[in-house]
């Protein structure tokens, strides 16, 4: 059950998806202890709502991905516990929303599948990273670039993809996370977009997205395999990836199904060591 | 700039890069400013005010512009596609020793 939040939704008429946030906005709070925070009023009036974000954890229901809903939170200096996107749910269930500003039958029930699922989220038993699979003791090689550092692990279980994301592999099974490169570059990391355990994600595929202020970094698997463990932490807590990307903000517990083939299009420690220091003198990461 | 190859392929045998749905597309320019990498530009003075420049220098397997889209007009190649062509390019250089 979906309880004790506060609910930022964009409630935006821009589009059909902000209506639809405004509207699942009410289904939460007519069916369980959660309150809702008027954007349009937050911005010209903080007093009311200053109080209610200060005691519930919040939850953020953006519409499309100008985000305004993050984007007032992050102005209001307020930590999100919890976000969805509407058109990328929308996108996920495979449903068009329609052009027009008013909702449909189609728009009412796409609001309650996302209202079942949302429930059936908070149901269903998570593996945390005290239970995952995988027990992974690095050992890496750094460089300086400026006041920045990068770590790249250097042990020969770990492979890399062009897209900086590693993967540790363990029998048949992998941890996978973005490394150094991107969470510098990223700086603070603010919002973790897991993948669902059970997913069957494609080598390359988008195994979940972090965000920062600067931009949107979508995971692009290292191999091909179902998701086992997702990292709980840092939905709460996702500067975990900032402090480490490998250890305490590893994303994900993939099981491989073509682990040898996969591997084909990977590479070692050497080589992305190589191409890290390139694009770092190359981007100037700042 | 980006890379030159990608897993070992040259950049310009891959074709991975945003396309702009002109319909929906209103010129927010967030894409714009968000690719480090200049993929797009700019056309003040035109009718269609925004472009692919340099699809070569778009990151293979990135899509994090699209991400930035409010009207949601930015669309990609599919991935698996696009890692089956990179595995057949690889295969032909081989061949070609």
């Amino acid at each position: 059950m979906v309880e004790n939040y506060a609910i930022l939704p964009c409630n935006g008429l821009d589009k059909c998806a902000g209506v639809i946030s405004g509207e699942l906005a009410i289904k939460l709070s007519e069916n369980g202890d959660n309150k809702i925070i008027c954007p349009v009023f937050y911005r010209v009036s903080e007093t009311k709502y200053n109080k209610l974000a200060a005691e519930r954890p919040l939850f953020v229901i953006d519409g499309c991905q100008t985000r305004c809903a993050s984007k007032l939170a992050a102005e209001k200096n307020l930590k999100v516990a919890r976000r969805i996107i509407v058109a990328d749910e929308a996108k996920n269930h495979h449903i068009e929303l329609n052009d027009g500003l008013r909702i449909t039958d189609q728009e009412q029930a796409f609001v309650g599948t996302l209202f079942e699922k949302l429930n059936k989220a908070d149901e269903k038993p998570t593996l945390s990273s005290e239970d995952a699979g995988i027990s992974c003791d690095f050992e890496y090689e750094t460089f300086q670039s400026g006041k920045f550092i990068f770590r790249i692990p250097k042990n020969a279980e770990v492979f890399f993809n062009e897209n900086d994301c590693w993967a540790w592999v363990n029998g048949n099974r992998a941890r996978i996370g973005v490394t150094d490169y991107v969470q510098q570059n990223l700086s603070d990391i603010l919002y973790f977009y897991p993948p669902e355990i059970g997913d069957d994600i494609d080598q390359f595929g988008e195994l979940g997205s972090i965000e920062s202020s600067k931009a949107v970094f979508e995971l692009v698997s290292p191999f091909r395999g179902k998701v086992v463990a997702i990292n709980e932490k840092l939905v709460t807590n996702p500067e975990l990836i900032n402090e480490n990307p490998y250890e305490k903000g590893w994303v994900a517990e993939l099981e491989l199904t073509d682990q040898e083939g996969d591997k084909e299009l990977l590479i070692g420690f050497e080589r992305y060591f190589e191409i890290t220091q390139k694009k770092v003198e190359e981007t100037n990461v700042r | 700039m980006s890379e030159t190859t990608f897993m070992g392929v040259e950049r310009n045998l891959i074709d991975w890069k945003p396309t702009i749905d002109y319909t929906k597309c209103d010129y927010c320019m967030e894409c714009v400013k968000f690719c480090p990498h200049r993929v797009f530009e700019v056309r003040e003075n035109e009718e269609i005010k925004l472009i692919i420049k340099n699809p070569d220098n778009c990151v293979v397997f990135c899509r994090a512009c699209s991400k930035t889209c409010g009207p949601d007009a930015l669309s990609f190649p599919d991935k698996n596609a696009t890692t089956q062509r990179i595995k057949e390019i690889r295969k032909e250089m081989e061949g070609h020793g």
